[in-house]
């Protein structure tokens, strides 16, 4: 388990609903077996943009400045909001600059675009490979069980608390079937004019 | 012709290359793919797998059923999967046993003890272990449904519901949603579920579900879904058509 | 008896001509100078009662172990060669663990049995070169008690390997006399009190001794308490009461 991308344990969720999508991650943080952290939470907002960033800890940490950096950068020079489309392809390029040291994470999309109002989600591989999807993307150590859960979970047009609840019951039931993630949730449900967060009480074990 | 030999011999050099030993290295084990599930009740159990059987990201055959009934009056069913090599290997060599303990003995194997002696056969191959995840299905003494599932070196544990093989990782927190309700709780008093025993039905419904969803993520499962069901009536099976891609 | 002997008692395998195994037959001869030894079953549970006959006044007779546990819910009574019933009783021991753990239950009776009597024709030369375990029939049989999914069983196993079930049994020296004492009294709704004070009866009228509370040993198997061996004090106990209940010989 010397695994860069499995150290420090941790996963990621995004949905998409009728004209809302939700994102939701895990609190954790270990060192193998050990926990260290109960209060690290994986998802970061820029603008009316979500990044979920797992894998290795300190780059989670490094590329949620980095993104901070360049959107700030992004707001000054075009003198509006980033959207989530073309944050998606920020993150790629991002990514693609480091594709012989990359850093080791599984990030996930999620956002509403402010002209369009269409929901956006989207993963991508560690190189910023973008895997666009309609329905769902997961991430993080307990993907395998994530995509069980969402898969027979998840229908199409979900009304926002519908979605809440999809994708809160996805979490946390996979994240029970992993060792590396857990010990509480966040959930962002977004529709075009609210952002709602919610802090999930789960088992800690 | 070794280099050493053929500077003693003069003869010319021949164009193999002889700096390396090359290691030939014999793998007793292979991936042969596919997922079992089952899920006990209040009067029956049943146990399913998908017929898809690979090698690598080849498809071997998209019929090969690997759920087994054992023989015996009382009927119980298994499957071992896995490295099916080893998982018929070990089916067969239980049957066996199963067959000879009602003759020593007068009796059909209880559930119970079936589970204790696929415990000792493969705990018996410890060192070079059946390379398989066994689940095992049935009626227990009071005719309550029973599954017990086993590790490779026959570990073991009675539970409600348990999915093995390729896509268990992706079944299994489904099931401990869907079944022990695990992480629902009651909205008007806001307690925790509390699971009950589902109808048959019902159970079927969800293994169709969880087959469907797991040939959807996962290349190794797919083709046909085999569902046994073991009651007091006996062994019935359903069939059930899962994506051939 | 010695004037029959012929070339057929040499081999201890080999049939005569009338078809006979004469080591075998001779084998179960031998138990009939052994001590008495009685069985009983009842819907409660099955008692066994054995006389202990003490050689020497000098001999502790707490040391004549004449029945054993062979697993916490079946027992069994010697009579014969008890030398010989360590073998039987151990291979018994183990096929009960192993059953146990092979299947997470306990082995009937019935089957313990049988796997003693799988022993019993090991003798000889073996097949094929293969060295053989025994060199003669054992000269020991057995009484084995138990309580299993069916009830109470009393099983009764001999040199020949063949074993038969029975309600009430003796064998050992006074068996002619104690079975036909059993055959009167046995009744299916015998208690497991009236069966114990039916052993010690039947074994004081077998019994060269005078019976008393050191030279019979009784134990039960029931399906509350399993197999047990009464203790002295328990000994002593029955013992009185089977006095008591008698009228005294004038």
């Amino acid at each position: 388990m010397s695994d860069p991308s499995s150290i420090n344990g941790g996963s990621i969720v995004a949905m998409a609903g009728k004209d809302c999508v939700a994102i939701a991650c895990d609190m954790r943080l270990g060192m193998q077996a050990l926990t260290v952290s109960n209060d690290f939470p994986k998802i970061f907002q820029y603008n009316n943009s979500f990044i979920g960033l797992t894998g290795l800890g300190t780059d989670v940490t490094t590329l949620s400045e980095v993104f901070r950096y360049k959107v700030n950068m992004y707001n000054l020079r075009e003198e509006r909001d980033i959207e989530p489309e073309t944050f998606a392809n920020l993150v790629s390029t991002t990514l693609y600059e480091k594709r012989f040291g990359p850093y080791f994470v599984g990030p996930v999309v999620a956002g509403i675009n402010s002209k369009s109002g269409k929901p956006y989600i989207c993963g991508f591989d560690l190189i910023g490979c973008i895997n666009f999807a309609k329905d769902f993307v997961v991430g993080g150590t307990s993907s395998h069980q994530l995509f069980g859960m969402c898969e027979s979970l998840w229908e199409p047009d979900l009304e926002p608390e519908d979605l809440f609840e999809t994708i809160s019951q996805a979490l946390m039931n996979a994240q029970d079937r992993d060792a590396l993630s857990g010990w509480g949730g966040i959930v962002y449900v977004i529709t075009k004019d609210k952002i709602v967060k919610r802090l999930l009480k789960t088992r800690q074990d | 012709m070794n280099t050493m030999f053929a500077e003693q011999f003069n003869e010319p050099a021949t164009n193999h290359s002889t700096a390396a030993p090359i290691e030939h290295r014999f793998n007793p084990y292979s991936d042969n793919g596919g997922t079992i599930l089952a899920i006990s009740g209040a009067d029956y159990a049943v146990l399913a797998g998908d017929t898809r059987h690979i090698s690598g990201y080849s498809i071997n055959s998209r019929f090969q059923p690997r759920v087994h009934t054992l023989p015996g009056e009382k009927p119980l069913i298994v499957s071992a999967n896995g490295f099916s090599a080893d998982g018929e290997t070990l089916v067969r060599r239980l049957a066996q046993r199963v067959e000879w303990y009602s003759y020593n003995h007068n009796k059909p194997l209880s559930a119970k003890s079936c589970a204790r002696l696929i415990q000792t056969m493969l705990y018996g191959k410890r060192m070079f272990p059946y390379y398989v995840a066994t689940i095992l299905a049935g009626l227990d003494e009071n005719g309550r449904g029973a599954v017990y599932s086993f590790d490779p070196v026959g570990s073991y544990e009675r539970e409600q519901c348990r999915a093995g093989g390729a896509a268990a990782s992706l079944i299994m927190p489904f099931l401990d949603n869907q079944v022990n309700l695990k992480n629902q709780v009651d909205p008007a008093t806001g307690e925790p579920k509390i699971a009950t025993d589902l109808s048959l039905e019902d159970t079927v419904k969800l293994v169709k579900d969880a087959f469907s969803s797991a040939t959807e993520r996962h290349i190794q499962v797919g083709d046909y879904l085999e569902i046994k069901i073991v009651t007091k009536d006996g062994v019935s099976v359903e069939y059930f058509p899962l994506k051939r891609d | 008896m010695f004037l029959t002997r012929s070339e057929y008692d040499r081999g201890v395998s080999t049939f005569s001509p009338e078809g006979r195994l004469f080591q075998v037959e001779y084998a179960i001869e031998a138990i009939k100078l052994g001590s008495t030894a009685i069985g009983i079953a009842t819907a409660e549970g099955v008692i066994l009662g054995v006389e202990k006959r003490a050689t020497s006044v000098l001999l502790e007779s707490s040391s004549i172990e004449k029945i054993v546990e062979i697993d916490s819910h079946i027992g069994a009574a010697m009579s014969g060669l008890t030398a010989d019933a360590r073998t039987m009783i151990d291979h018994a021991r183990v096929e009960s663990q192993n059953h146990y753990l092979t299947f997470d239950e306990a082995m009937k009776v019935e089957s313990v049995t049988q796997s003693v009597c799988d022993l019993a024709l090991r003798f000889g030369e073996g097949a094929d070169g293969e060295e053989s375990v025994m060199s003669r029939p054992f000269g020991v049989a057995l009484l084995i008690a138990g309580v299993d999914e069916n009830g109470p069983q009393l099983y009764h196993a001999d040199p020949s390997g063949t074993f038969y079930r029975y309600d009430a049994k003796a064998i050992g020296s006074g068996s002619e006399g104690a079975q036909a004492e059993l055959q009167n009294e046995y009744h299916s709704s015998l208690t497991l009190q009236e069966a114990e004070q039916l052993v010690l009866k039947t074994l004081k009228q077998v019994m060269e001794e005078k019976l008393d509370a050191k030279n019979v040993q009784l134990s039960s198997v029931t399906p509350e308490q399993g197999f047990r061996i009464y203790s002295d004090d328990e000994m002593k106990v029955v013992v009185e009461q089977l006095e008591g209940s008698e009228v005294p010989i004038v």
